[in-house]
């Protein structure tokens, strides 16, 4: 399953953690017409440098869906930043 | 398998063997499939598949100017696997192009040679990796922490 929500979490010095919760799922549905649009454009271009389209786009989408769970924090004394794909 | 038992009890009645051997022989005839099903139960217990490549780096700053820093990264083992197969999709000069790159920072890896055939095998071995660098110079401790789990 693709990730549906992405949560950016924010923290600077002596200040409180700003926590921004992204809706995923509006940003997919925004562009899957924007996809289909582009399909011939993208079946062009992959058959130009002799990448199969439909093998692309199926790697593609294995690569979103396994974006879920997937996490990346830095902490510092100064600041913070964490970013977690649910 | 009762056939093999039905031998030897037979030739036990008929004298060739002993009933020591008989008894040597039917546990040896019992004893591999013991063994086959208990494989399985010790990897699977104890070698469970891994589902995250974690990367945590902590930095102690002795000096006290900069502070500590901590990164922890984890990413989920389908994602490399879906990240090696779309790599198979880059061209190949495109690909010759980027080794060069890599080549001229000193690096000596040949991204030609990552396949997504190879992809189970390396994961697999990535099971078994840990990697751990601890590191001191000029008041600042880096430790670095590669691992499955």
């Amino acid at each position: 399953m693709i990730p549906f929500i992405a949560v950016v979490s924010l923290r600077k010095r002596d200040s409180r953690t700003f926590r921004l919760w992204i809706p995923l799922l509006l940003i997919w549905l925004f562009l899957l017409p924007l996809g289909i649009l582009l399909s011939p454009v993208i079946f062009i271009v992959s058959l130009a440098c002799r990448v199969n389209p439909f093998r692309g786009v199926g790697l593609t989408w294995q690569v979103l869906s396994a974006l879920t769970d997937t996490s990346i924090e830095v902490e510092h004394r100064c600041a913070g930043m964490s970013f977690h794909f649910l | 398998m009762n056939e093999h038992r039905r031998q030897i009890l037979q030739m036990l009645s008929e004298g060739k063997i002993s009933a020591d051997e008989a008894e040597r022989l039917i546990s040896a005839m019992e004893e591999p499939p013991a063994t086959k099903s208990a494989e399985p139960d010790s990897t699977s217990a104890g070698k469970t598949r891994p589902k995250y490549l974690r990367v945590q780096v902590d930095s102690e700053d002795d000096g006290g100017h900069e502070g500590p820093t901590k990164v922890n990264v984890r990413v989920p083992m389908q994602l490399l696997r879906a990240g090696v197969k779309l790599a198979g999709l880059i061209p190949t000069p495109a690909l010759n192009r980027a080794n060069q790159a890599i080549h001229e920072k000193g690096i000596a890896l040949d991204l030609t040679q990552i396949k997504a055939e190879n992809l189970e095998e390396l994961v697999e071995h990535l099971n078994d990796l840990a990697v751990d660098v601890d590191q001191k110079d000029a008041g600042n401790k880096v430790k670095v922490r590669v691992f499955c789990e």
